[in-house]
């Protein structure tokens, strides 16, 4: 019986919790999205929110421009996550552990604090009023402040990317962190007696061995960042929205007729979300099986 | 997956469908019985008695927390003297937006919950109408409190109607409002009087001027005031929308005007600021010459606090600003319904709106008449020092222009992004 295994018991409180809220929500927010809302009077069921959405200018920039900020910032954050912790590893090789742990705890730092906060961080930074700006101006090396580019509030959603590269690459590097605490110390020792550098070290016995659980954590990043509100919002502009912060607005827009709507886009989000899913564990499970098998 | 891990997520699931299905049933059995009963006994009471329930209750009351010096008012002149008073606890709760609550509320009432978390609530226009036409406010208890039946002139048009939408009760006055633009009087010497005279202004100072997004409240002001100047006034937009013709075509200069000061912008128009009170922050930091506020004291209290420059001044235009009347309500499903009655009383008594007009506490319009005041208390209120950067209040008072119904506000949220923002 399931309830024997132990595993499965122990992660029954966590799965049912997050099943519970999480469908239960899912099936009350897609009710409404079909427009059936009893509060409001609403009483039929039709797909005419979908339709409407599906054929405005307004959803395909947001789905773009989500896509796109989602995109970059899990790349970047994998990116610099997987050299943070390289480096990590190569630094504990060489220095005292107490040191080692130090900084292993100064990455994590941006995983503490809160996308409300980060977001104001980097207003504070890199706006053209904040603190680089006014530093660089007092410098002269830019005539004006209004000089300094726009990295907040920008189109191309630059602050955003920037705001989730520096949050999320910790998350990566943690992710990272058991795989690594595998390899022994003697393995470089041993490849070095087979005339390995440090990079073919890297290319050859650390690289597969992260690559499946970079794969998961950086898509984990990716639905993260692309169902994001709070960072967007404080960094976004007020067109295109991404996807979540549109539905935040139609939701609170007004009246209650833009309600279904904005759970019609929480649905399609829900959905895009289950199917990039689907393909990173299509592409990690193909990888476990033809490369390396399961480690 | 394991096979024996899709038991339990079959029946979690099914769990979820049946609680759901229960929740949206419940609240169907809710809303056909007569849920009101003990609630129409209430209104049905003497005041006193009311006193007497509230005693020893706690008010939660949701308000918008975009200003320090409201914010202020309430915790540190309000909820001391109700304590005292009246022995009821105000826990006043911080809303970016009341729309928000109001989507609470819907949740609220969608899930049959009784005994809800919102005790009272500062609303008007969209809010009040959204409110009302979802059925979301408790009851005709306006002309009930005493201080209402004293002070207010309840057949005033600015009561009776908030946003074109007839009261019924259902919210009391509580403050009033007008639109004034905020500027750097040592940046500007002359500040521009009219909607052409500010495009002028506008196109000579690029990036020195923006303002926020609808649906932020005073952004969609700002729109509804430019609305008046490009299109010939408020009179023909009294009337209510499904009756207006041709609307669209007569809304068009409005976006021809907002699409041609739009390059010469903050950042060329290609954002706005979310929130007046970014927009605020802009004008603190010097990024741009003018900020705007439905509050007419808000400059002033910006330069005490120090976040405005001390040379700020405000200045309305010659064809009039946007004044409206904003109230409190009680939603339907209010847990101390007698509490929040009391405790709308005691801010509209005099005292309490004397200390609200004053600039040292807050400095917003009172919504009761001064003529129905003692001479001590007119005295009083003739005595309060408005600061430089206020206007006096009959340049306010002269230069005012109504609200127009509250569909239209929706509307032109909806249409400015359209037509604006894209």
């Amino acid at each position: 019986m399931w309830l024997n295994n132990k595993h499965l018991l122990y992660l029954l409180p966590a799965v049912s919790v997050v099943f519970f809220l999480f469908i239960g929500g899912f099936i009350e927010g897609f009710i409404q999205s079909m427009g059936y809302f009893p509060a409001a009077g609403e009483r039929e069921f039709s797909f005419h929110y979908y339709q409407k959405i599906l054929f405005s200018q307004d959803f395909w920039d947001s789905l773009l421009l989500t896509l796109r900020i989602a995109f970059l910032s899990s790349v970047f954050a994998g990116i610099l996550g997987m050299v943070v912790c390289v480096c990590l590893f190569f630094l504990s090789l060489s220095s005292k552990k107490k040191h080692n742990q130090f900084w292993q705890k100064f990455f994590q730092l941006p995983m503490a604090v809160p996308p409300l906060v980060t977001a104001f961080l980097i207003v504070l930074l890199l706006g053209q009023s904040g603190w680089i700006s006014r530093i660089f101006g007092s410098f002269e090396w830019v005539d004006q402040i209004n000089q300094f580019p726009i990295l907040t509030n920008d189109s191309f959603g630059w602050g955003i990317i920037i705001a989730y590269t520096w949050k999320e690459a910790a998350f990566i590097a943690l992710m990272l962190q058991p795989m690594l605490s595998r390899i022994h110390g003697s393995w470089l020792d041993v490849s070095k007696v087979f005339g390995c550098g440090k990079w073919s070290f890297f290319r050859e016995i650390m690289f597969p061995l992260l690559i499946p659980a970079w794969t998961s954590a950086t898509f984990i990043v990716f639905a993260f960042t692309f169902s994001a509100f709070e960072v967007p919002f404080l960094l976004g502009v007020t067109y295109p929205k991404m996807l979540p912060v549109l539905s935040y607005s139609l939701y609170t827009s007004g009246g209650l007729e833009a309600r279904p709507e904005a759970l019609a886009i929480n649905v399609i989000l829900v959905f895009l979300v289950i199917l990039i899913g689907l393909i990173a564990y299509r592409l990690s499970k193909r990888w476990y099986t033809n490369e390396q098998g399961g480690w | 997956m394991k096979r024996s891990i899709y038991l339990p997520l079959t029946a979690v699931c099914i769990i979820s469908i049946l609680v759901v299905i229960f929740v949206n049933q419940a609240d169907n059995v809710n809303s056909s019985n007569g849920k009101n009963n003990n609630h129409d006994q209430l209104l049905q009471k003497d005041w006193s008695d009311i006193l007497s329930v509230a005693k020893g209750k706690t008010v939660h009351f949701y308000m918008w927390g975009g200003n320090e010096f409201t914010n202020r008012y309430i915790d540190e002149w309000v909820a001391p003297r109700l304590k005292e008073k009246l022995d009821i606890t105000m826990n006043r709760v911080p809303v970016k937006d009341i729309n928000d609550t109001i989507n609470k509320l819907v949740a609220e009432k969608q899930a049959g919950k009784t005994d809800g978390s919102v005790d009272m609530m500062w609303i008007n226009g969209e809010n009040f109408l959204s409110a009302k036409q979802n059925q979301l406010l408790w009851g005709s208890f306006s002309s009930k409190l005493p201080n209402v039946q004293k002070y207010v002139d309840q057949d005033s048009p600015s009561i009776k109607y908030d946003f074109g939408e007839p009261t019924n009760g259902l919210e009391s006055p509580w403050s009033k409002a007008q639109f004034v633009f905020i500027y750097d009087s040592s940046k500007i010497k002359n500040p521009p009087k009219s909607a052409s005279e500010l495009k002028d202004w506008v196109k000579e100072h690029p990036g020195k001027f923006t303002y926020p997004a609808p649906p932020d409240f005073t952004g969609s002001a700002f729109i509804r005031n430019m609305l008046y100047e490009t299109t010939g006034g408020a009179d023909q937009y009294l009337m209510p929308v499904d009756e207006q013709k041709g609307l669209e075509k007569k809304v068009q200069p409005l976006w021809t005007f907002l699409n041609e000061i739009e390059p010469y912008l903050w950042r060329e128009g290609k954002t706005y600021p979310e929130t007046v009170s970014k927009l605020d922050q802009l004008y603190a930091d010097g990024a741009v010459w003018m900020t705007m506020s439905y509050d007419p004291s808000h400059a002033a209290n910006g330069v005490k606090n120090g976040n405005f420059p001390e040379t700020t001044r405000t200045f309305v235009l010659e064809e009039g600003t946007l004044s409206n009347t904003s109230y409190l309500s009680i939603p339907f499903n209010a847990k101390n319904k007698a509490a929040a009655m009391a405790t709308i009383n005691f801010m509209q008594s005099p005292s309490a709106q004397i200390a609200k007009a004053d600039p040292e506490k807050w400095g917003a319009l009172m919504a009761i008449e001064p003529d129905k005041l003692s001479t001590q208390q007119r005295n009083q209120l003739e005595e309060l020092d408005k600061g430089e950067a206020t206007l006096p209040t009959d340049v306010l008072t002269k230069h005012r222009v109504p609200e127009i119904p509250a569909d239209y506000v929706d509307l032109l949220e909806e249409r400015w992004l359209e037509n604006v923002a894209k």
